[in-house]
């Protein structure tokens, strides 16, 4: 191990040291290190644990798949947990320790379970957790053993907001072949966003070298193109994490999410190279050969002083080459193939010339420790060639070259097919979604000039595709020469150890036995044994499992097919999930005048709305009270601007009407009001509202808070469905509106308008237009809190005079204003139900006791055809009111007999059976008693007495009580001035 | 008394009572009233003489009013007086004073009240032809070198072609989604650059409002305008 002298093309800044501390010792390396190549360079080869069996493991991808080498990294500003180390800067004065150890890196205890192995079968967990009994002790020990990493609640704050970004043509991987794509479709006019998750762009062009700089060269020029292309945007250390509907792509940077909105998408993300599958491949010193690659040409550091190559593609003879070229002693090239194969032989004949011995057939059986845990040895058997038979290698590191995985995971989410290709041994695309194109080793092509090339044609069919330049046809993909992945590197060995997934610490036994176990689906046995599933989500071991799957079963691997690729395909910093969110509040425009007064804040769908209005020395309860008293016996004003608030325009505007409510609309006269209830198709209570006609052609009404968007929506929808040319308009958040309650009310509106408030000339459930307190207003005489009542709808920028010229002359009669809390009771006295709280999603308009608001001999209304065929069956549900016989409490009695009320949701009881819940209850202060309403079986309505189950499962008996429990003739809202 | 929605939030902040940020958002200690160093300008437009009206007949009745109406939906128009027309659907207008002009603006919207509240007729007819739509929107300015990285993280929809390419009396009508919120967006050029004018539900003032100089914040110092707070 030991840093090169200076590389060309190498990424570290050697002008300057960094130091830091790992595993209590102080080392150094050059800015631009990685974590993973600084240790290297400082002779360190363990660089983590393993999760399952804490075996020692060292550099396996150096491509920020390394799970085993997650750091916890203390710095300045907080800990970092799974820090990882392969792809990460090392900073100056880092304290890095690995992750999933106790004791240390190199004395870690629990070591002790890979002598534990046996005992760890395949789904253990599901197996651990089958039974109740010991499912607690187990998941204590779990808890303690197991966990990556160490959150720091004292972190300092990042901020990491998310953004959008924009382009005609998004590619996706800088190596040669995008490279190529993004100068062709700029050069055609498109803008092109390039993006990479190295630090710099190149990909393979730059570390498969073979020994020589010719392919780096070409690789420079490509990045020096693009570069200096002004319609490219070149993003590095930026990932693609997920592909979405319509082209979107969620892009990772260092500090941020991007959403980008592409209009053509093309994948260049190349291929992972995979490990071959025998005993002690997960060895430290053991690492795929583009790992040592990297590592010597990206940070100058050779990762061995003897290596073998294990090979089975001209990849692994460049990298052969590649070791040579810098001083690397190599042992032997050890390919898996019988010969060479046609764009190897002349490597092999260079290798050979240079006094390396080539092994044909080989067979790898065991790679073999040294003292300290590292690759010493390899043992092998080679079955082709001049010299067979078994041998052992002395050597201090072992990289594998057999094959690849293409990085496909994104257009597998953007729905592509794919096909298995005998000739590269791994899937391809096999045909794509509109505007989405993929190039280079995702096509199964691996020479540098035929990437270059399918790459400068996918970006000119891409960037043509949008109108740039001429339309292109998409060039057919020409299998390579020389197949570049093994079909099957996996060599058993009787004492097991031959890792397939590093993640999960899954041998090759664990998944046969899973088959065996029936798990024998793709699907399934990931599930199952978890491969896959870990950080690094598959990307050295689904393929290799596939392969494990396909022999098992004996049958072809394009009949098994990949497992799902969902979003994220990488791990995603949650820092970047968490970023700045967006949660939209809405606020009537009385909110600071309520935050005056002292309300305690409630939500209410997307607004926020007074509870109800504190006092000092008074409790919740009894501060709601007394708004409740102030209604009932003088005057109070309660902001209802949350109401929806929708018009309807046109010739067919009662029409409409007619068939969106079950009330009738057609009769209703210019200047008044009727109460509506919505059906959905079911028969199924959505909405209900006021609805006043302005004119022979216009209403205005009311929806629910929580629905007005909804209806607005549905509203238009349907007047398109039905094709009736009516208007609409949404004026929710344009006006505001308060309910003046009470006997005073009408003296107070008084003092602010002209209009004639006399009953005659304004009778109960009319509707009038205008001024008050020199504002253009609708007023609304209606009663939902059962008093006298003016609803004053105005425009939301006039709102605040009004409500401040109606409280300064309702000063005289002490207005309260109330909040939610007390307009509850208020209706709950007065039976009114609430939407969505009385009924629930399944509660039809005959079980909530309305007959009165639902006319069935109208020709149409939604839910009518439902309502007539639940006419003819027995109700599930009816709404019922009950008292509680205990007269006389007052909200500041007795916590006990407090506690002993029920709660909305309580359960009814008939025998041991459900037969409904609470859906409304509390206190009223008018009627000194709790009131409430229920919905409940029918049989149990009918009885004079319900049993309800309150908190800690205790039953409480409830009296049944006909609604409303207050004026139950309505004479207080319909009658003029009140003495 | 016409009020901003945003009144509340003036009253309140700190650019009002002339002292340094306290308990606010961290980027109020980028707020400015100036335009030195600043790299946005937001500005409350929201007391700008305005109405909307709809319906079929809409388009011919501002047409004979006098107006400039744009022929296609989703497009905007600016006349010499500076009165804006945006035609936000079919059959559906905004008009607004954006550069005085507000006297034709009241009186226009007077005369569509009084022709809409004609009782005449027994019972009203209320004439569906062309009715007011009441917009008592929050309206905000957007401008400065920043607008495009706000808009970035803010909004879905891709402003910069309009950005580069807008005009002064003409344009897009956008009608999209930012923070999450319902927005109508006009972009049209001035002599000081860009400027993007913003119609929201004034419901959402205080959130979006809020959120925005958030965002705003970490790009760098905002000058908020406050136009006017209060119109009798």
């Amino acid at each position: 191990l030991s840093r090169l002298p200076h590389v060309k093309g190498e990424r570290i800044d050697r002008s300057t040291t960094v130091e830091f501390t790992f595993e209590g010792k102080r080392l150094q390396g050059y800015r631009d290190d990685t974590v993973s190549s600084a240790l290297a360079a400082s002779g360190r080869r363990i660089l983590g644990r393993s999760f399952k069996y804490h075996r020692p493991r060292g550099l396996l991808s150096a491509a920020g798949h390394d799970v085993n080498a997650l750091m916890q990294v203390r710095r300045e500003g907080g800990s970092i947990p799974n820090v990882r180390a392969d792809v990460v800067a090392v900073g100056a004065n880092w304290d890095i320790n690995a992750v999933n150890t106790r004791g240390g890196l190199a004395r870690d205890q629990l070591a002790i379970f890979n002598r534990l192995a046996p005992f760890l079968p395949v789904g253990f967990y599901y197996k651990a957790f089958h039974g109740k009994r010991w499912f607690p002790r187990w998941e204590r020990m779990f808890r303690t053993l197991t966990g990556l990493g160490e959150v720091d609640l004292r972190a300092a704050h990042r901020s990491t907001p998310k953004r959008y970004d924009f382009c005609d043509v998004l590619v996706i991987g800088a190596g040669p072949a995008g490279l190529a794509a993004a100068l062709a479709a700029a050069e055609q006019g498109a803008s092109v966003l390039l993006v990479d998750e190295n630090p710099s762009a190149g990909g393979s062009g730059l570390y498969a070298r073979g020994g020589v700089t010719q392919l780096a060269d070409q690789t420079e020029a490509l990045i020096a193109a693009a570069v200096g292309t002004p319609r490219i945007r070149l993003l590095t250390n930026t990932y693609a994490a997920g592909y979405y509907a319509d082209h979107w792509v969620s892009l990772v940077a260092p500090e941020y999410l991007v959403k980008v909105r592409a209009r053509s998408v093309i994948v260049a993300q190349g291929a992972y190279e995979q490990p071959a599958v025998f005993r002690g491949n997960d060895l430290p010193g053991v690492m795929l050969a583009s790992a040592a690659q990297r590592m010597l040409y990206h940070y100058a550091v050779a990762t061995a002083k003897r290596v073998a190559v294990l090979t089975s593609n001209a990849e692994g003879y460049a990298a052969a080459l590649d070791a040579l070229a810098h001083g690397v002693e190599l042992a032997a090239v050890l390919d898996l193939r019988l010969e060479a194969g046609v764009d190897s032989i002349a490597t092999a004949k260079a290798l050979v010339s240079k006094g390396v011995f080539i092994h044909y057939g080989v067979k790898p059986i065991e790679a073999v420790a040294g003292a300290g845990g590292e690759v010493a040895g390899l043992v092998f058997e080679s079955t082709a060639g001049v010299e067979r038979g078994r041998r052992t290698l002395d050597l201090d590191g072992l990289w594998m070259s057999v094959g690849f995985a293409p990085a496909n995971a994104l257009l597998h989410q953007a729905s592509a097919r794919m096909s298995y290709q005998r000739a590269s041994e791994q899937f391809v695309p096999q045909t794509l979604p509109a505007g989405v194109f993929a190039c280079g080793k995702v096509n199964g092509i691996y020479s540098f000039a035929e990437r270059v090339a399918d790459g400068r044609n996918a970006g000119a069919c891409a960037a043509g595709q949008l109108g740039y330049g001429i339309e292109r046809v998409r060039r057919a993909v020409i299998p390579p020469r020389e197949c570049p992945t093994h079909p099957y590197p996996v060599f058993p060995h009787p004492l097991g150890k031959e890792f397939v997934d590093f993640d999960e610490d899954l041998q090759l036994k664990d998944l046969q036995n899973a088959c065996q176990e029936g798990f024998d689906s793709s699907e399934l046995l990931k599930r199952f044994s978890t491969v896959g599933m870990g950080p690094s989500q598959g990307k050295h071991s689904n393929m290799n499992a596939l392969r494990i799957l396909a022999t098992v079963r004996g049958e072809p691997i394009e009949s098994l097919g990949p497992t799902t690729a969902r979003p994220m395909f990488h791990p995603v910093p949650l820092s970047h999930l968490a970023g700045r969110g967006f949660t939209p509040e809405r606020r009537t425009p009385l909110d600071s005048h309520h935050e005056a007064l002292g309300a305690v804040w409630m939500p209410a769908s997307n607004w926020r709305r007074p509870e109800y209005y504190a006092i000092a020395g008074k409790s919740r309860e009894s501060a709601i009270a007394d708004e409740v008293r102030a209604v009932r016996t003088r005057v109070g004003i309660i902001d209802v601007g949350t109401l929806g608030k929708i018009e309807v325009h046109g010739p067919h505007a009662a029409q409409f009407l007619e068939r969106l409510y079950t009330a009738r609309f057609a009769n209703l006269k210019v200047g008044m009001t009727r109460y509506g209830l919505m059906l959905d198709e079911a028969g199924v209570v959505v909405d209900d509202g006021v609805i006043g006609r302005l004119g022979q052609q216009s209403f205005y009404f009311t929806t629910t808070t929580g629905n007005s968007a909804t209806v607005f929506r549905e509203f238009g929808r349907l007047a398109t469905w039905w094709g009736l040319p009516v208007g609409l308009v949404n004026l929710t958040g344009h006006y505001a509106a308060f309910n003046l309650a009470g006997t005073a009310s009408r003296a107070v509106l008084r003092e602010h308008t002209e209009l004639d408030l006399a009953d005659g000339a304004f009778p109960y459930l009319g509707i009038r237009e205008a001024q008050v307190a020199g504002a253009s207003c609708r007023i609304m005489r209606v009663g939902f809190v059962g008093e006298l009542g003016y609803e004053i709808h105005v425009p939301y920028q006039h709102a605040a005079d009004v409500w401040r010229a109606l409280l300064a002359s309702g000063a005289r009669f002490q207005i309260q204003p109330f909040g939610v809390e007390a307009q509850r009771m208020l209706r709950l006295e007065k039976g009114h139900i609430i939407v969505g709280q009385d009924t629930d999603g399944i509660t039809n308009a005959l079980e909530i006791g309305m007959p009165w608001a639902i006319k069935m001999d109208k020709p149409f209304f939604i839910g009518q055809r439902s309502l007539r065929i639940l006419e003819k069956q027995p109700r599930r549900q009816t709404l019922v009111g009950f008292t509680l016989p205990s007269p006389g409490l007052t909200p500041g009695e007795s916590s006990a007999q407090g506690q002993r009320r029920p709660k909305e949701c309580h359960l009814v009881l008939d025998g041991k059976q459900i037969a409904g819940r609470v859906t409304s209850v509390g206190w009223s202060p008018t009627l000194g008693r709790c009131i409430g309403l229920g919905l409940v079986a029918p049989q149990v309505a009918q009885r004079k007495h319900l049993r309800v189950r309150i908190d800690r499962g205790e039953e409480i008996e409830v009296e049944v009580a006909q609604p409303p429990f207050y004026d139950a003739h309505g004479e207080r809202q319909r009658v003029g001035d009140l003495p | 008394m016409r009020l901003s929605p945003l009144e509340p939030w003036f009253r309140q902040s700190p650019l009002a009572a002339m002292r340094p940020a306290t308990g606010c958002p961290p980027s109020a200690s980028l707020l400015a009233t100036d335009d030195e160093g600043a790299v946005l300008r937001l500005e409350d437009l929201s007391l700008r003489s305005r109405f909307g009206c709809k319906g079929p007949g809409a388009e011919t009745w501002l047409a004979t009013a006098g107006y400039r109406v744009p022929p296609e939906p989703n497009s905007a128009a600016i006349d010499v007086d500076g009165v804006l027309v945006a035609r936000i659907a079919t059959a559906e207008f905004l008009v607004e004073a954006t550069d005085g002009a507000s006297g034709r603006v009241e009186s226009t919207l007077r005369r569509l009240n009084e022709r809409y509240a004609n009782l005449d007729d027994d019972p009203p007819a209320r004439p569906s032809d062309v009715y007011p739509v009441a917009r008592q929107d929050l309206v905000i300015g957007i401008e400065g070198a920043a607008t495009n990285a706000l808009l970035r993280q803010t909004c879905s929809f891709d402003f910069a072609p309009l950005l580069q390419r807008c005009e002064p009396e003409a344009g897009s009508i956008i009608l999209t989604s930012m923070l999450g919120v319902s927005v109508a967006a006009f972009v049209r050029r001035t002599d000081r650059g860009p400027v993007m004018t913003l119609w929201v539900d004034p419901s959402f003032a205080h959130y979006f409002w809020t959120t925005l100089l958030e965002v705003g914040g970490d790009l760098g110092r905002i000058n908020i305008n406050e136009s006017r707070r209060a119109l009798e």
